[in-house]
């Protein structure tokens, strides 16, 4: 009975440790530099998709935008495709959720 | 909070809430006749543009009197002043295409880059040609197309900024929403957020939560603004603004301990306790950015990611080439402890005289040549004696903005306890106050009982 107990905890264990990882996993955070090939809105304006191309290895990368501020700059056109920016996003579940999307330039 | 301040800021909120949902009562004429620039606004609000040629927007300067080193018949300001966040100026840093870099690219930059006039007519200028070159709605429409406004060259080859001056963005006007006074305010610097470093969005501050907005506290009249004392404000319109009046009263905690520390203890500096943008830069050493162009070399960190520091300010200014920030003493009886982000920059120096050198920004832009830079600012300027060396100037800047919720504000224990904010020894206590302001007495049983009430 010892053993069955001692199986099935380290089983527990083994799986809540996966789990653990894999959660750590798909809330990787990453940063870039590149410039805005494309911005579209979704329909409601709750949120918009800009593809980045990073201004060091060229590919791109596709960021979707949730917050107020940037949805804003993208509608009255203060951030518009050409810009550079200095993006900082998570990556959950293969989706690349922007957290800070700035332009690089000021005066 | 007193039920009297959240009655105001429900009214006030719904005051606001109740003007901005209400059409423009000149957006019929406007969609009859178009827009034709400031003379379509003085149909109704005559003398307006004039006005507005007369104030800090318009001119960057003003006299300045409560800056050491600095004649006070004279105005100064963004306009002409050099210190190492920015290291030029409207002049030296005049809107300019760079050269090409090694791509061969080129663009278009300079300090006045914000300036509400289309360059033509630029910082300071007057006469009825400037009056009509006022960019009114970049300030005041909600629908500003961004896109139209950017530096061009006329067929003249001359520099100018182009405006919105459609039907549509004229038809949407009211006050200045904080949208309207951040396009230019979080952009200085080199940056989103990077010389002040405070962010205005309803997460980070307190009174955008509350649908406060910039100008509910800074109070417009006639097109001038009240600012706070920030060491680093020069230029202004005559008008200071502080916490207390109309919201905030002079004893405005219902604890009597906490109110007592007002006589000596500015609000921002337990109400904002952090800050953020950048801490020091270099403007000796410019960055290679991927498109080719340099920019100065920056250390910066997010908004709420820097600990400010405090100090005694009597809200006059010690300005020295090495130095810009509060004067005052705990001993002065006009001194109060406010928090400051402290910066750091690089940038050349004149060994002949000890002063701070301006940079044209164009030629380091262009190709990282800093020495260029000095040399191309020092011509603009009629500098011929000079030898640039190196060296750092420490700079002082208020921390105003981006006020915590009441629940994050610092406690007794942030500054009393031995590892609090507050450098006493360095504020000028003695060695015995220091130990009684750092005594557990003072603060155990207060927040005892308000852990209790929380748990």
């Amino acid at each position: 009975m010892k053993r069955i107990v001692s199986i099935v905890m380290l089983v527990a264990l083994m799986v809540f440790s996966t789990l653990a990882f894999v959660q750590n996993a798909s809330a990787e955070e990453a940063k870039m530099v590149g410039t805005i090939s494309k911005i579209e809105m979704s329909a409601d304006k709750k949120s918009a998709t800009a593809i980045l191309k990073d201004t060091k290895s060229g590919e791109e990368v596709t960021i979707i935008i949730t917050d107020e501020q940037t949805l804003d700059k993208f509608m009255d056109k203060r951030i518009v495709e050409g810009d550079e920016i200095r993006c900082k996003y998570e990556k959950v579940d293969g989706k690349n959720n922007s957290k800070i999307f700035k332009k690089t330039a000021g005066c | 909070m007193s039920g009297k301040i959240v009655a105001i800021l429900v009214g006030c909120s719904l005051l606001a809430a109740t003007v901005q949902a209400k059409d423009h009562p000149g957006k019929e004429y406007v969609l009859k006749n178009g827009y034709q620039g400031p003379k379509t606004c003085e149909t109704c609000h005559p003398g307006k543009a004039r006005e507005f040629l007369g104030t800090v927007h318009w001119k960057h300067a003003s006299k300045v009197d409560h800056v050491d080193n600095i004649n006070p018949n004279e105005e100064h300001g963004m306009k002409d002043r050099i210190y190492t966040m920015c290291n030029g100026n409207d002049i030296v840093n005049n809107l300019k295409e760079v050269p090409p870099n090694a791509l061969g690219k080129t663009k278009f930059t300079g300090c006045n880059t914000c300036h509400p006039g289309d360059h033509t007519s630029d910082v300071g200028s007057t006469g009825p040609q400037a009056e009509q070159a006022i960019d009114c709605l970049i300030c005041h429409s909600s629908k500003y197309d961004f896109s139209k406004r950017k530096a061009v060259k006329d067929k003249d080859g001359k520099v100018v900024m182009t405006q919105d001056r459609s039907t549509e963005a004229a038809a949407n006007i009211g006050r200045p929403t904080i949208k309207n006074c951040m396009i230019c305010h979080e952009a200085a610097g080199g940056g989103a957020m990077i010389k002040r470093g405070f962010s205005m969005a309803k997460d980070a501050e307190v009174h955008v939560t509350k649908g406060i907005i910039c100008i509910d506290c800074h109070q417009v009249k006639n097109h001038k603004f009240p600012t706070g004392r920030d060491p680093n404000n020069w230029a202004h319109d005559g008008i200071y603004m502080t916490c207390v009046g109309e919201c905030h009263s002079a004893k405005p905690h219902s604890d009597a301990d906490y109110n007592r520390h007002t006589a000596t203890i500015a609000c921002q500096t337990c109400h904002i306790p952090k800050t953020g943008g950048a801490f020091s830069k270099d403007f000796t050493k410019w960055e290679k950015q991927s498109n080719g162009f340099y920019e100065p070399s920056t250390l910066k960190r997010e908004v709420n990611e820097t600990a400010p520091v405090y100090a005694w300010y009597n809200l006059t200014v010690s300005n020295t080439p090495h130095f810009i920030g509060p004067k005052g003493s705990r001993t002065d009886g006009k001194s109060k402890i406010y928090p400051f982000k402290i910066f750091q920059g690089k940038a050349y120096f004149n060994k002949k005289d000890g002063q701070l050198l301006s940079m044209d920004f164009a030629p380091p832009i262009a190709n990282g040549d800093t020495l260029a830079g000095v040399a191309s600012a020092a011509r603009i300027l009629g500098i011929k004696d000079y030898e640039p060396v190196p060296g750092w100037q420490t700079i002082y800047f208020g921390s105003n903005h981006q006020v915590t919720p009441k629940n994050k504000a610092l406690n007794c224990a942030n500054c009393h306890a031995l590892n609090g904010v507050l450098n006493f020894k360095e504020l000028g206590y003695s060695s015995k106050e220091v130990e009684r302001l750092t005594n557990p007495e003072l603060y155990f049983e207060k927040l005892l009982k308000l852990q209790q009430e929380n748990e």
